[in-house]
């Protein structure tokens, strides 16, 4: 399949103080269309750092990002808002959800953003609330809905536009472990289903099961990389024994 | 729905806060819209009392000798070529009292004779009740409808001409008059009749001082010509620009310092918008940092902001717009029953309407750009950093004050060359220039003033106390800005009570030195000097009764003539009386140079004015006849007042009478001798009056008089400068909430900890007690400022006493700023004991 989204030798320093911290060293990695990658690493490796640059968030000190093709890193501002826009989907930890909208109209954000009205992408809209299985609360406020419904609003949002690529920031970091299942089945599924291309950044390895290979960060650089395949069951313990071999 | 809708939610979410903020905008709006719509009023009033005073009339030819012009220059004048129509119009003060009974009331009026039949053809008289004088009727007569009112007289009443001759019929009230026109002059306290029954009711007719003449369109020029030909008689001409401009120049301080009420409320209405608007960027940081996340472009995020500031300046302005009707409404009939300001009915202009409109919503506008452009500046990253907030520092987020400061000062400085002498281009940027400076200053200073002022609460308050004065110190730029509306609000309250106190304190000493003896009576008509003397003198308890002459001469230079009061006095008299205030020349040399003849003493503001110095010469001359040099003796800060803004020049007795022939006065003042009671020799002074059908006049009288009418004119100023605490309790209001809600978490791990409800509002109320408390002594070194430079950039005639400080006000204004913050915590209190603990422990940042 072809690569959907690179990044080569990705470096990022943050100012400290007089000095200054690499909180990524020459990072390079590649994903394939409709491939789910997860990027795993403790607290400090830069994973998180790594998912902002992927996703146009930031700008690295050096290297590149490429997203379908097109260099992000060299972009201004507003050619990078604009490209986010159309090609990435994010679902973060907390705080998904614009408090002042109602479920149908989070899941059209992108939509909104783009000039367009609710009922023009209608159909698509409550496609996607259908997916997470949502259909029957979709005229629900955020403060109305338990933390694992707005995930799952979140997750629907960020599928709307089909983006070329979907990143999620430890998306089950603020969930219970049967509500975090549920939206890593919902992630798998839009993968597995339609074909959506996904990045995953967790320290949870029963988060990572889910993926088809896990990119392992330390120190700013990927080690190592495991591969797990597609598998349905999503079963953890090969990838748990892989990191215990590698010491993790 | 679209992205835009955001805005709006976002305002509907928040409803307390966006109705708090739109109300502070309507009630800027309101005051605004208010002021203009009474200054309109003002200035079409003006125009039309001008307008109606003259009529149909061309000219008003006015006789230069207060005796009046001659039958002959009468004649000559109605022939001239090119007069269509002429009326003459002879004036005297008289008393006059209404028909004896229970509730008999005596009043001195200006008295003004008319010929009804050429009335009709130059003027038509704006009634509100009645008809006008027929020429067959000698009794009718016509008073200012608001005057009887207040006497509860009305059509058909019957008055007394005091001092008539025997056997006449009273006069019948026939007509009321509107505030314009006739009924404008002696503030409403005049009383028309028709000229040959007022002639014929004493035993000296009464002076025509003036007789307004209709011209054939295109013979104005003619007319002037004859004039100067014809005539053998002194005169000045005066046309309807030449009143509309005497009576517009009275009023102009009114407009000027409503207009600064205005924009002060405009201010703190603005503050409010920004302070709301830069809230909702912090609670939304994380939602602005999705958006953007999500696509949505800097220029997106901006324009939701500006949205929002849209929607609130739409409207707050169209609420302050029809508020603002009802403020003029009120402001007016306020005006008109004090009669300070010339002004009626109710200019609904569009220009004007659309201008407090657009002001208002240009100024939402502006103060919501800070806090759209800091939102457009968010990164997506902030929607993933729980609690990372971009940190400005203290004068960061008050550089926008900054910047308005300098804008202030720099209109400042252009301005004042172009300011007339009058004060008023200057004082409005300058006291703006101040308050705004009080303002920034607070807000600087508010943390080390409310650890100081602060103690007493905690001593009162306990650990509340302790804990609501460390709750001032969170978020600096957001309280010290809170506080700082507050001052700007108070410090008006500061100003105004200080400026009147100030007044009243120049006007007694005004009053008290122009007069010798502080007793004086104004005669309906002037009598012979030398004829009258001795029987003035005569007045029980007088030590001199001396009279003071009052004439128009004109001041020549080269090819150039100005019009000047000039009023004779007795030099010895005033010396020995102690009388008069020189700021430039020795007394007693200057008083005796006065007796030596050819010597003027030239009042401050005509001297600062024209660059006089003791020593230089003016020419002084009747017009027509040649001019005599006057050589300036002294400079003095008051002088008697005069048909001159600046006053009368003084000159001798003698020289009155041997330069200029004018040997008869109508004010004499009296000097009591040592040891006679006040009482004694007023009722003296009074006796006498009555003798001569004459006004009696007190110093001290005078300065009440001055002191009431001052007090009811800045009573509207003092209303207007509590809307604008109103409004500034409001962003108290607002910050205190905001302050809750951020706290939470805290709030409720205090309640956990074991404090009551009653606690944690006592907490709330100590931190605005305090903010309102440094508020009131900031507003009073604000306030102070503000007064000292208004003092000191207007005429040394009105504030010749310098700046006096009203002490129970100021101790008024702290309570008060204390009252408006504690009143304003009581909703944020109970919001705060109402936080739960549970859902407060789990939120956080």
């Amino acid at each position: 399949m072809p690569v959907i989204l690179e990044a080569h030798d990705l470096v990022k320093r943050y100012p400290l103080g007089e000095g200054s911290v690499e909180a990524l060293r020459g990072a390079s990695l590649a994903v394939a269309k409709g491939e789910f990658v997860a990027i795993m690493g403790s607290s400090g490796s830069g994973k998180s750092t790594m998912l902002h640059l992927l996703g146009g968030l930031d700008r690295p000190t050096s290297g590149q990002v490429m997203i379908d093709g097109v260099n992000i890193s060299q972009l201004d501002d507003e050619q990078a808002t604009l490209t986010r826009r159309a090609k990435t989907g994010f679902v973060f930890q907390f705080f998904n959800l614009i408090p002042t909208l109602n479920v149908t109209e989070n899941v059209a954000l992108p939509f909104l953003i783009a000039g367009d009205s609710v009922n023009q992408h209608r159909v698509r809209v409550d496609e996607l609330l259908e997916l997470v299985g949502l259909s029957d609360k979709a005229a629900h406020r955020p403060d109305q809905l338990s933390a694992g419904e707005q995930q799952r609003v979140a997750l629907a949002r960020a599928l709307a536009t089909e983006p070329a690529i979907l990143l999620a920031d430890e998306p089950t970091g603020n969930l219970d472990y049967t509500t975090g299942a549920e939206i890593l089945d919902l992630l798998w599924d839009s993968c597995d289903r339609l074909g959506q291309t996904i990045v995953l950044v967790t320290h949870d390895a029963r988060a990572a099961a889910y993926a088809d290979r896990v990119l392992i960060v330390r120190d700013g650089v990927i080690r190592d990389e495991i591969v797990l395949g597609r598998r349905p069951d999503h079963e953890a313990r090969p990838l748990i024994a892989r990191l215990a071999a590698l010491g993790l | 729905m679209r992205l835009a809708a955001l805005a709006w939610r976002s305002l509907a979410a928040r409803r307390l806060r966006t109705t708090l903020t739109v109300l502070g905008i309507a009630l800027g709006v309101a005051l605004m819209t208010g002021t203009l719509i009474a200054n309109q009023a003002a200035g079409e009033t003006v125009r039309r009392a001008a307008g109606e005073l003259f009529g149909k009339a061309e000219l008003r030819v006015q006789a230069f000798d207060p005796a009046g012009f001659t039958p002959r220059a009468i004649t000559t004048l109605r022939r001239l070529p090119g007069v269509t129509a002429a009326a003459a119009v002879a004036d005297r003060r008289l008393t006059v009292s209404t028909l004896p009974g229970p509730n008999e009331h005596v009043f001195n009026l200006l008295v003004i004779g008319v010929d009804p039949a050429d009335e009709a053809q130059v003027r038509t008289y704006s009634l509100t009740a009645g008809s006008m004088l027929s020429a067959g009727s000698p009794r009718d007569a016509l008073v200012n409808a608001t005057w009887a009112a207040q006497y509860g007289l009305g059509v058909g009443d019957g008055l007394i001409l005091t001092g008539h001759r025997i056997g006449l019929e009273p006069l019948r009230i026939v007509g009321l008059l509107d505030d314009v026109g006739f009924g404008s002059l002696a503030q409403g306290s005049v009383l028309v009749v028709n000229r040959d029954a007022l002639d014929a009711a004493f035993q000296i007719p009464s002076p025509v001082t003036s007789i307004d003449l209709v011209v054939a369109p295109g013979h104005e020029a003619d007319v002037e010509t004859a004039l100067d030909r014809d005539m053998t008689e002194p005169f000045i001409v005066e046309k309807v620009a030449d009143a509309e401009l005497q009576l517009s120049r009275a009023q102009a301080g009114f407009a000027g310092i409503a207009f600064l009420f205005a924009l002060i409320a405009l201010a703190v209405g603005a503050f409010l918008v920004a302070n709301a608007q830069a809230m909702s960027l912090r609670e939304r940081t994380r939602e602005i940092g999705l958006l953007r996340a999500a696509g949505a472009t800097r220029r997106q995020v901006l324009a939701l902001f500006l949205r929002q500031g849209w929607t609130i300046g739409l409207i707050g302005s169209a609420l302050g717009v029809a508020g603002g009707i009802a403020i003029a409404v009120l402001m007016i009939s306020f005006l008109r029953s004090t009669r300070a300001v010339l002004v009626a009915g109710l200019p609904l202009n569009p220009l004007s309407l659309g201008l407090a409109f657009a002001a208002g919503l240009l100024v939402t506008l502006a103060a919501s750009a800070l806090p759209a452009l800091a939102a457009a500046r968010v990164s997506p990253l902030d929607a993933l950093r729980p609690s990372r907030q971009p940190g400005r520092s203290l004068w960061q987020r008050l550089r926008w004050l900054l910047v308005i400061e300098l804008l202030v000062v720099v209109i400042g400085v252009v301005l004042y060359p172009l300011d007339r002498g009058d004060g008023l281009l200057t004082t409005v940027p300058l006291a703006l220039g101040v308050l705004l400076a009080g303002w920034l200053v607070t807000a600087v200073l508010l943390q080390p003033i409310a650890r100081v002022i602060g103690r007493p609460f905690e001593w009162f308050f306990g650990a509340e106390g302790m804990l609501g004065r460390a709750n001032i110190g969170r978020d600096r730029a957001r309280t010290g800005l809170t506080v700082g509306a507050l001052v700007l609000a108070l410090a008006a309250i500061v100003t105004l009570g200080a400026v009147a106190e100030s007044a009243r304190a120049s006007a007694q000493r005004w009053v008290g030195s122009i007069i010798p003896g502080g007793y004086a009576i104004r005669l309906g008509l002037a009598v012979d000097i030398e004829a009258s003397k001795a029987d003035f003198e005569a007045t029980s308890g007088a030590k001199a009764a001396t009279p003071i002459v009052e004439f128009p001469l004109v001041a020549r230079e080269a090819t150039k003539q100005t019009e000047v009061s000039v009023a004779g006095i007795d030099p010895t008299v005033y010396e020995d009386a102690g009388s008069l205030i020189f700021v430039e020349g020795t007394r007693a040399v200057a008083y005796q140079r006065l007796r030596d003849g050819g010597a003027v003493l030239v009042p401050q503001g005509a001297a600062e004015r024209d660059g006089l110095k003791v020593g230089d010469v003016i020419d002084l001359a009747v017009p027509g006849a040649k001019a005599r040099p006057f050589a300036v003796a002294g400079v003095i800060a008051y002088t008697l007042p005069a048909r001159s803004p600046d006053g009368a020049f003084l000159i001798s007795l003698a020289d009155a009478a041997d330069q200029f022939g004018v040997t008869r006065a109508s004010l004499w003042a009296f000097v009591p001798q040592d040891g006679v009671t006040a009482a004694a020799f007023r009722a003296a002074v009074d006796e006498k009056a009555q003798e001569y059908a004459a006004e009696p006049l007190s110093a001290a009288d005078l300065a009440d008089s001055l002191g009431r009418s001052l007090d009811r004119l800045l009573g509207l100023f003092d209303v207007l400068a509590l809307l604008a605490v109103v409004i500034a309790g409001l962003g108290v209001l607002n910050t205190l909430a905001m302050g809750v809600a951020e706290r939470r978490r805290e709030i409720a791990i205090l309640r956990s900890h074991g404090m009551t409800t009653g606690q944690v509002q006592a907490m709330v109320v100590s931190e605005a007690g305090i903010m309102g408390a440094v508020g009131g002594l900031a507003a009073i070194g604000t306030g102070l400022l503000v007064a000292w430079a208004i003092v000191g950039a207007t005429s040394a005639r009105d504030f010749g006493a310098g700046l006096a400080i009203p002490w129970p006000l100021l101790i008024s204004v702290v309570l008060l700023g204390t009252a408006i913050a504690a009143l304003a915590s009581i909703y944020p209190a109970r919001l705060a004991a109402h936080t739960s603990m549970v859902g407060g422990i789990q939120h956080f940042e």
